[in-house]
C-alpha cells in the first residue's frame, strides 16, 4: 500500500449524502464556472428501487490510469504524482473524445463563440487549477481557484455538511471508509461506490 | 430514395436540435451515463472506445498513411503506369453536371483528409488553436460535401450496380499486377471505381451523420435513441467508432483513387477535367462499355 499513500481520492458516503446539492453550489459559486457547469453533480442512482436507491455527489474521480488521458488525441492531460487529473485548456481542442471515455459523465463543454460550438473541455480540478503560473489570473480564469496549492481542502468536501463527501490521501480515506462501516456494522464492503471503476481493485 | 431522404432529412434535425434545452449527457441525464457505463449485458462501448482509441487508431491510421503510399511507390517502379495514346479519338464520358459536382467532392476531399489526420495526431502538431483550425475546416467542407452527396449519389447510381464483368475484374485486380496491355472487364465504371463510389457516398454519408453527432454532442433526438436503442453517450460512442473504422476505408481508397487518377494511368485526370476520356484507354480498361459503344455506332 505504500504506493498509495500519497495518492488522492474522493469517497462520498451515500448512507451520510442527504442530497443537498450543497457541493455542487459550493463548486460553481468557488470557480466561478458558467451556466450549464458542473463540475461536480448530486444525482440519485437506482430511483424507486427498494432498498437499493441512494444519492451520491460525483464528479471527476482522478482515475487511475485515467480513460481521458489515454484517449485525448492532443495529449493534453497531465496527472500529478498525487493523483490528480488535470488538463491544459490552451492545448484541448474540444473534440470530446475524454468524455466517451469516462465512466462518470464527468467531461463537461461549455459553449464557446458564435456558432455555438463546443469550447474546451472542463472538468473538476480537485481545486487544484492548471498547468499556468499557480494562482495567476489566467490559471483561475481558466481553471478556477487553486486551493491544493494553499494547502486548502477542496470546497466540495469542506462545505459538506453530513461529511458525506471526503477527499485526501486515499490510506486516510479507506481508513475512514472502514471506520464507518464498522460502526454500522455492515461487515466488509471491498470499496465505496465508483472505487472500481474509478480506481480498479 | 426514401432512405437518403430520410437520412438527409435527419441530419437537418441535428443541426436544430443542437440547442435543446435539456441536456442529454450531463444534469439528470448523467444517472443513465454513470450507470450505463460498463454494465452487464450493455455493449462496453465506453470500454471499447477507450481501449481503440488509446491503442489502435492512431497507429493503424499511421500505417495506412506510410503504407499505402509506399506500395504505390512499388507498383510504379516494378509494374510501372499504364500509358494509352492520347493522340486518338476521345471519347465524352463525364458530363458538366457530374465534373462539377465531383470536383466539389473533390475539394471538401482534399481538405476532409488532411485536416482529419492533423486532428487524429493533434499531439504532434502540439494541439490548440491550429488544430482547432483544421477541426473547424474539417466541419466546414463537410457542410460543401453534404451539400452534393447526394446529388453526387444520384447521377452515378445507374452505373454503379455490380455487374458479372466486376466479379472478373477483380480476379485479376484490374490488370494491375502486370504489364501486359490486353483489355479489361469493365462497363463504363470498373469494379474499382464502383468500390470508391459506395464507399465516398454511403461511407461519406455515415461520415457525414457521425461527424455532426460529435460535433453537436448535446442534442436531442428521441427518435435516433429509440431507434438505436443507445443513450446519448453511447450514441457518440458508436459515432466515434464508425467515424475512425469507416473513415479509414475513405481514406485508403482515397489515396487509391488519386494513385490511380494522377501516376497509374498516365493522363487519366484529364477526363474529369475536359469530359472526355482516351478512346485507347477505354478501348482496355473499360472493354465491355467499348464494345457496347460500338455497337451502337457512336464511336
Ligand atoms: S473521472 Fe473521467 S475525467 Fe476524471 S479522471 Fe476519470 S476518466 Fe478522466
Ligand atoms: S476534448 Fe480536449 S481534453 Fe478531451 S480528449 Fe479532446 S482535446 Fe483532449
Amino acid at each position: 500500500m505504500s504506493s498509495e499513500m500519497s495518492r488522492m481520492k474522493f469517497y462520498c458516503d451515500d448512507d451520510r449524502c442527504i442530497e443537498c446539492d450543497g457541493c455542487t453550489v459550493a463548486c460553481a459559486e468557488a470557480h466561478e464556472l458558467p451556466t450549464g457547469v458542473s463540475r461536480r453533480k448530486v444525482v440519485t442512482l437506482n430511483e424507486g428501487i427498494e432498498g437499493k436507491e441512494f444519492s451520491t455527489s460525483v464528479a471527476c474521480m482522478h482515475c487511475t490510469d485515467a480513460p481521458c488521458e489515454q484517449v485525448c488525441p492532443v495529449d493534453c492531460f497531465y496527472i500529478r504524482e498525487d493523483g490528480i487529473v488535470l488538463h491544459d485548456k490552451d492545448i484541448c481542442i474540444g473534440c470530446g473524445y475524454c468524455l466517451y471515455a469516462c465512466p462518470f459523465g464527468a467531461p463537461q463543454f461549455p459553449r464557446d463563440g458564435a456558432f455555438g460550438t463546443k469550447g474546451a473541455m472542463d472538468k473538476c480540478t480537485m481545486c487544484a487549477g492548471g498547468p499556468q503560473e499557480t494562482n495567476s489570473v489566467h490559471e483561475r480564469e481558466l481553471y478556477g481557484q487553486n486551493l491544493i496549492a494553499e494547502g486548502k481542502v477542496p470546497v466540495c468536501a469542506a462545505m459538506c455538511s453530513t461529511k458525506a463527501l471526503i477527499v485526501g490521501d486515499a490510506q486516510d480515506v479507506a481508513n475512514i471508509y472502514r471506520a464507518r462501516i464498522a460502526s454500522k456494522g455492515k461487515g466488509v464492503q471491498s470499496a465505496p461506490y465508483g472505487w472500481s471503476k474509478a480506481y480498479g481493485n | 430514395m426514401k432512405k437518403y431522404l430520410f437520412l438527409f432529412i435527419a441530419s437537418l434535425f441535428l443541426a436544430s436540435a443542437a440547442f435543446a434545452a435539456d441536456s442529454q449527457i450531463w444534469d439528470a441525464m448523467r444517472v443513465q451515463n454513470i450507470l450505463g457505463y460498463g454494465q452487464e449485458g450493455s455493449y462496453k462501448l465506453g470500454q471499447l472506445f477507450t481501449m481503440l482509441q488509446a491503442n489502435y487508431f492512431a497507429q493503424v491510421y499511421l500505417a495506412v498513411l506510410v503504407g499505402v503510399p509506399a506500395i504505390f511507390v512499388l507498383h510504379y517502379l516494378f509494374l510501372g503506369p499504364k500509358v494509352f495514346s492520347h493522340d486518338g479519338k476521345k471519347i465524352y464520358t463525364f458530363s458538366l453536371l457530374s465534373r462539377i459536382i465531383h470536383q466539389i467532392a473533390a475539394i471538401s476531399f482534399i481538405v476532409l483528409i488532411p485536416t482529419g489526420f492533423i486532428m487524429m495526431f493533434g499531439s504532434s502538431f502540439g494541439g490548440g488553436s491550429f488544430v482547432i483550425m483544421m477541426k473547424d475546416l474539417h466541419g466546414l467542407s463537410t457542410i460543401a460535401f453534404g451539400i452534393i452527396v447526394i446529388p453526387m449519389f444520384l447521377i452515378w447510381l445507374k452505373d454503379m450496380f455490380l455487374h458479372w464483368d466486376d466479379i472478373k475484374w477483380l480476379m485479376i485486380v484490374g490488370g494491375y499486377l502486370s504489364k501486359t496491355k490486353k483489355p479489361v472487364p469493365a462497363g463504363k465504371f470498373n469494379a474499382g471505381q464502383k468500390t470508391w463510389y459506395w464507399m465516398a457516398t454511403l461511407g461519406g454519408m455515415i461520415m457525414i451523420l457521425t461527424g455532426a453527432a460529435m460535433y453537436f454532442l448535446d442534442f436531442n433526438i428521441a427518435m435516433i435513441n429509440t431507434m438505436t436503442g443507445l443513450s446519448q453517450i453511447d450514441l457518440l460512442r458508436v459515432s466515434a467508432l464508425l467515424h475512425a473504422v469507416v473513415g479509414l476505408g475513405v481514406v485508403i481508397l482515397f489515396f487509391v483513387h488519386i494513385y490511380m487518377a494522377v501516376f497509374a494511368i498516365k493522363g487519366a485526370i484529364n477526363s474529369i477535367i475536359t469530359g472526355y476520356k482516351e478512346e485507347e484507354e477505354v478501348e482496355y480498361l473499360h472493354s465491355s462499355w467499348y464494345k457496347k459503344l460500338k455497337k451502337q455506332g457512336k464511336i
